[in-house]
């Protein structure tokens, strides 16, 4: 097929291709940022291609934060336990708004959803305060308790199973001699893979980028997460610019692995429902 | 194997009227009983309930004479086949119709050879490592069938197994289901909107109507003597005619009626019918005679229907609005549309309704 040369479609095409350079720039510029020296970053122009000074950049970020692996692997840790509790809790929760019926459920649900409304910094100092009751503070498990079931991942769970797994499936298990649980996991599970795909993603980006949370429960050095860690060289004196990017560069790496390895699942599952199979 | 028995069944949703009214109903053991009724009529929550994937509002259930109500659904000894099939999309043809028995614990090999055997009855062997998604509608109906039959239950349910199937395959279907009914002598349930399917696959038919059951019978007996206007309706096809009339006199051995004004028909009885007044002739349209206008009551011919082997003729008839239909051997009686001919039913197969629709034989 011969794309047409008419001047609409060439400046369609213009405008979409601004549109991703501007939206790939910073990141372009990170990656090129993590590859020189301060000096070269603050001339003028800036440099446009990667150079050599990678590692002189990861050794200058090891010394100012001595703890950075560790960083790392918080943040590794933090990022997956809150992805496998959500994709349990929240596909739980919505099969069950999705496959039975209960009382109040409607207020139940409209409940769930309405703690999407509140904006996430309404609940920092509650959460402080809840957490210091507990003997929670500086410990990862505020971080992953609180977010281990979203209300956006149950809705998205609800829509999903409710769209795509007829009732019939649950009762023919449930005559066979699957239990409730069983139900769930033997024929539910299996078939929202797609969703689970989705979910995953978002809520892992989500909990890697999470600067809210740690900034408030985390308060010594070791176990801040990489976002933390990073931005806590930006406080005092110079700023260290090829290491923040040198250390941007690394934490942004697995969003990228995740991202191409669960891509098409991903899109899979935003256009589920739309056509039944 | 096992027989049935319902006591006083209803059930209700909340304050909704009863979807199923005090049914009583025993179900013989290796019978193949058939629920039919139009739509909406209460036979799937019938059914459902005998599932166990309902609850029982009122009543009792017994299976094999131990009292099933709050007995879980596995444990009942039922195998239900949906109308949708629900087969899990995720497993083979295999997997699915093994998957019950894997719950319960056995053995791999014995799972296998059960699969194996009721693969074979079906001639589905072909087809057991493939997903469902990869077969015609047939095809999963019979793994559907298959996996009901690899459990060996005591009594088969079937939710309107045939419907989502073409009309020829349908037929088939239906003569496959009614020999594995001879090979396997298992209980059976079918539930069915379709009469001709209630027909030719039952032993007994419970006729449903809003919740209740209207009459229990073999098919031919709810042919012959329907116990009311809904079953005499339900059953056949074309429908029977159902002429309105006045019933005017009435002796110990004939009866006079007048239909549509002034048309004067006498009938033969048996008995003396008590009945006066506005009643309903029942007659099918294969006892319905033509004859000479003074003998019978006069229609107007308004369509001819060919079959082939036969052909429906449909009159008008002064004051009613249904058409009349009768069906004729093919060819020969020369009728053509606007013909005035006379009418006169078969009075061994004629029933009159009552105002409730109650059946009044003649004879
Ligand atoms: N969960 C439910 N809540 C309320 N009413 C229901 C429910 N399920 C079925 N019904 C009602 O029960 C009646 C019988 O339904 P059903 O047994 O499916 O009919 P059939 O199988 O004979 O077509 C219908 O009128 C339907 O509206
Ligand atoms: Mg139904």
């Amino acid at each position: 097929m011969k794309a047409k040369l008419n001047p609409a479609y060439l400046s369609a095409y213009a405008i979409v291709l601004g549109g991703a350079v501007i939206m790939l720039m910073p990141f372009w510029f990170m990656f090129v940022f993590a590859t020189h020296s301060d000096t070269d970053i603050l001339s003028v122009p800036p440099p446009m291609w990667f150079g050599d000074a990678f590692l002189d950049n990861m050794r200058l970020l090891l010394g100012r934060l001595p703890y950075f692996w560790h960083n790392l692997g918080m943040s590794f840790y933090v990022a997956i336990a809150t992805t496998v509790l959500n994709l349990f809790f929240c596909s739980l929760a919505g099969y069950a708004f999705a496959m039975f019926e209960f009382k109040y459920k409607e207020y139940l649900f409209a409940g769930v959803l309405s703690t999407m409304l509140l904006p996430a910094f309404l609940g920092m100092i509650p959460s402080v305060l809840i957490m210091t009751g507990l003997g929670w503070m500086n410990e990862p498990r505020a971080l992953i308790v609180p977010a281990a079931c979203g209300a956006m991942g149950v809705f998205m769970m609800r829509q999903f199973i409710g769209s795509a797994i007829p009732k019939e499936l649950l009762e023919a298990a449930r005559i066979d001699g699957c239990g409730e649980f069983g139900i769930y996991w033997r024929i539910v599970v299996p078939l929202i893979t797609p969703a689970f795909g989705t979910l995953g993603l978002i809520t892992f980006i989500g909990a890697w980028n999470n600067f809210m949370g740690p900034l408030v429960i985390m308060n010594d050095m070791q176990m801040y997460t990489v976002p933390l860690a990073l931005r806590s060289l930006s406080g005092t004196g110079q700023v260290p610019w090829g290491a923040i990017s040198a250390g941007s560069a690394v934490a942004v790496l697995p969003l990228l692995v995740l991202f191409v390895i669960t891509s098409r699942r991903l899109i899979e599952g935003l256009t589920a429902g739309a056509v039944k199979a | 194997m096992a027989h049935l028995s319902l006591r006083n069944l209803s059930k209700r949703y909340d304050n909704n009227p009863p979807v199923i009214e005090n049914l009583n109903l025993d179900i013989h053991d290796g019978e193949f009983m058939v629920f039919v009724g139009p739509s909406g009529c209460g036979k799937s929550t019938l059914m459902r309930m005998i599932a166990g994937l309902e609850e029982i509002s009122a009543g009792e259930l017994h299976i094999g004479g131990e009292l099933a109500n709050d007995t879980p659904p596995a444990e009942r000894g039922v195998a239900m086949v949906f109308q949708s099939y629900a087969l899990y999309p995720h497993m083979t043809v295999g997997e699915n119709m093994g998957f019950a028995l894997k719950l319960a614990g056995k053995s791999k090999q014995e799972v296998a050879q059960a699969v194996g055997r009721a693969a074979e009855i079906l001639q589905i062997s072909h087809l057991l490592e493939r997903k469902p998604k990869a077969l015609s509608g047939g095809q999963r109906q019979r793994v559907a069938i298959g996996r009901a039959i690899v459990r060996k239950p005591k009594v088969f349910l079937f939710d309107e197994p045939l419907s989502n199937l073409d009309a020829s395959l349908r037929v088939q279907m239906r003569i496959e289901l009614s020999k594995l009914h001879k090979e396997l002598g298992t209980t059976m349930i079918y539930v069915t909107h379709d009469q001709v399917e209630a027909m030719t696959l039952g032993d007994r038919i419970a006729v449903f109507n809003q919740g209740r059951m209207e009459q229990l019978g073999a098919p031919l007996e709810l042919y012959e003597r329907p116990a009311n206007q809904f079953v005499a309706g339900f059953l056949g096809s074309p429908k029977m005619n159902f002429v309105p009339c006045q019933l005017k006199d009435a002796s110990s051995s004939e009866i006079t009626l007048s239909v549509a004004g002034d048309n004067r028909l006498v009938l033969p009885s048996s008995h003396t019918i008590a009945a006066r007044g506005d009643i309903t002739l029942g007659v099918r349209p294969e006892h319905l005679h033509i004859v000479p206008l003074e003998q019978g009551f006069r229609a107007r011919v308004d369509l001819l229907e060919h079959l082939g082997d036969a052909e429906i003729v449909y009159l008008e008839l002064a004051g009613s609005e249904q058409p009349i239909a009768i069906k004729l051997p093919s060819g020969g009686h020369g009728l053509k549309q606007g013909d005035l001919v006379g009418l006169r039913p078969d009075a061994a197969r004629a029933v009159l309704f009552g105002k409730q629709g109650q059946a009044i034989r003649l004879q």
